[in-house]
């Protein structure tokens, strides 16, 4: 009988591995999964064994001691992962059912009556529960790699819009570029000085503006693309509009912009440079686009736990039918005012994802003369929170 | 009159010529290296007052560039960098450089930037000190009185905000590195937090500008530090 046994269980338990190993997972058993294993049939054992020692105490009734047992094999095997601390579980039940709570107590005896049932029983419920439980942790794996892919995926696709956005955006003033300076060359010696000049203008107005693009797009490597969230440090917003506005004057010499911040030191939790550049393409926007040469607010307001700005201009204000989608690259369609390559479509849209990278929000509307657009930026900083959580599931991803 | 000599390491031919020729017609004698072995053995063959170093050489990195003639020689360099990440400019600065322009930028801002390194490296050359004052339109530091003016009127500052403005103010037109003045002004065994500095600078911003938010006199370098207007 003990050798039957003995063949029955090495043969289970071979098997066991095979289905362990044929459900693909890669992992080995790490000591940290071993030892949590090993707790948690260790617990669950002893608290078993607690309970079916007080049950025994008042009905001596080793069936029901022996439900206890399979209950307790059941959980050990929800709970633990692989098919090894289940068998362990079932089998400790088996002696302990034996050796406590049957007659004769304190005595390992094989040969009792229906026995093997019991022991067969309990094995076949750990077997059952823990490749149950294996599935369904291995299927679970499977959806969540599922829905990582299809994140990808959509990242992937708007990264490919983004850059078919800018390609289109980049060509246009380089086509101007290098067809006004072949101009130049070709016809150098037939073109009046003044015409000459008005063509070097015209090269470095484009330039300037494909650098701002650029800049636009070194801006965007800087969101992290995995989790779209930024690299945030306290900053005294006065500088970083400061510095937003000496940049744009730095392009832009022309430009006329009013600022206003609050009298009070205020720090704010943002990456700087990626809020300057926010701030720069919502001025040069109501540059191009105002149709205005009235000066342009940018107004800083605080607010409970929020930062506000304001960029308005007085000019034309924004088409009703564009204001919807102005964020989300309704800028790109092709103009029709006319004023050429000068859409804005991927400035606004890095301004809404820089934005939303830190939490905050961005609106556009039309005042009685004009535009404005407004965008938050929280006060305090929830990250912490959040990074925590995160990672926090990051781990028990690991562990699984 | 001896013209000065600036050595540029760039090996991009657009920008080494551009830089040549404006160099040469705001009276400087230019010298052109391409990687940085051959601006290391002109620098040591032709004495340049000046280095303009690009940081993205094709040969060896432009921080080792700046390691190795700082090893043997204190001439004034400017840095240029693209426009990547502070990091870069902040760690050349703490590794000696004078200051930092980045691409893309005009003649007038290069040619400002070289006036101020040269003005700062003949004030040191000669000994004579440091200039007995500051004065840039209405804004007059008096270093001997310790006294603040603008416009005429009094400025009262604290003693961290007073020593704050006229160690920027002594090195006008040159950016200077958050750590550089928290060691200036704290001492070398100070928190390495800038938040501090920047509540102070906010201060003296209250007290000495029109509008904080666009600042005449004192400027924000993001990420790396503060710049004060040239007198």
């Amino acid at each position: 009988m003990g050798q039957e046994l003995i063949c029955f269980l090495s043969h289970f338990v071979m098997l066991g591995r095979r289905v362990f190993m044929r459900t693909g997972k890669k992992e080995k058993m790490t000591a940290r999964t071993l030892s949590a294993n090993i707790l948690v049939t260790a617990v669950l054992m002893v608290a078993a064994t607690i309970a079916a020692q007080a049950f025994f105490h008042y009905s001596s009734n080793s069936t029901s001691v022996a439900m206890i047992y399979v209950l307790t094999v059941m959980l050990v095997a929800r709970y633990t992962t692989g098919y090894i601390p289940g068998i362990v579980a079932s089998l400790i039940g088996v002696v302990c059912v034996n050796y406590v709570f049957t007659y004769p107590y304190m005595n390992l005896n094989f040969t009792l009556d229906g026995y093997p049932v019991t022991f067969v029983g309990m094995m076949v419920v750990s077997g059952v529960t823990s490749a149950l439980t294996t599935k369904m942790k291995y299927q679970s794996e499977i959806l969540r790699e599922r829905e990582k892919l299809l994140m990808e995926a959509e990242k992937e696709t708007m990264r490919a819009n983004l850059l078919r956005a800018v390609s289109h955006d980049l060509r246009t003033p380089l086509t101007s570029i290098i067809g006004m300076a072949q101009a130049y060359q070709e016809n150098y010696s037939r073109c009046t000085e003044i015409e000459k000049l008005e063509m070097v203008k015209g090269i470095q107005e484009d330039a300037d503006w494909l650098l701002n693009m650029v800049e636009n797009l070194l801006s965007v490597t800087r969101i992290r693309m995995g989790d779209t969230r930024v690299n945030t440090s306290p900053e005294l917003l006065e500088e970083v509009v400061a510095g937003a506005v000496q940049r744009l004057h730095k392009r832009l010499p022309q430009a006329k912009v009013h600022v206003r911040v609050p009298d009070e030191v205020l720090m704010v939790p943002m990456d700087p440079v990626l809020i300057s550049q926010v701030l720069i393409n919502l001025i040069e926007n109501s540059i191009y686009h105002s149709g205005s040469s009235d000066p342009i607010d940018l107004i800083v307001e605080k607010q409970q736990d929020q930062v506000e700005f304001h960029v308005r201009d007085y000019g034309k204000g924004i088409k009703p039918e564009r204001l919807k989608t102005i964020f989300d690259g309704g800028g790109m369609e092709v103009n029709v005012s006319g004023d050429s390559h000068k859409g804005m479509g991927i400035g606004l849209t890095i301004c809404k994802t820089i934005v939303a990278a830190h939490h905050g929000e961005i609106r556009a509307m039309n005042r009685e003369k004009g535009a404005e657009f407004v965008f938050t930026l929280p006060l305090q900083e929830e990250e912490s929170g959040q990074d925590y959580s995160e990672q926090k599931t990051e781990g028990e991803y690991k562990d699984e | 009159m001896n013209k000065q000599t600036i050595l540029s390491i760039e090996d991009e031919k657009n920008i080494g010529n551009y830089i040549e020729t404006i160099l040469i017609s705001n009276g400087y004698k230019a010298l052109k290296a391409m990687n940085g072995m051959s601006g290391l053995s002109m620098c040591t063959s032709h004495h340049p007052d000046l280095i303009l170093l690009d940081l993205g050489l094709p040969d060896i990195d432009g921080m080792e560039v700046l390691d190795r003639i700082r090893g043997f020689s204190n001439v004034p360099i400017i840095v240029i960098s693209a426009r990547t990440q502070e990091k870069e400019k902040v760690e050349a600065l703490d590794r000696g450089a004078d200051d930092y322009i980045t691409k893309p930028f005009g003649s007038e801002e290069l040619l400002a930037r070289i006036r101020t390194a040269l003005r700062h490296s003949n004030q040191v050359r000669s000994s004579v000190g440091v200039e007995k004052r500051y004065s840039c339109e209405d804004l007059i530091i008096d270093f001997d009185k310790r006294l603040v003016t603008l416009a005429g009127e009094d400025i009262h500052l604290t003693q961290i905000e007073y020593k704050l403005v006229s160690l920027l103010a002594k090195n006008a037109g040159k950016v200077l590195t958050y750590d550089y003045i928290l060691k200036e002004i704290w001492g070398p065994y100070a928190d390495m937090d800038n938040q501090i500095l920047r509540v102070n600078m906010a201060n003296i911003r209250r007290k000495i500008e029109k509008n904080p938010a666009e600042p005449h006199y004192i400027y924000t370098e993001i990420g790396v530090g503060y710049r004060m207007k040239e007198n």
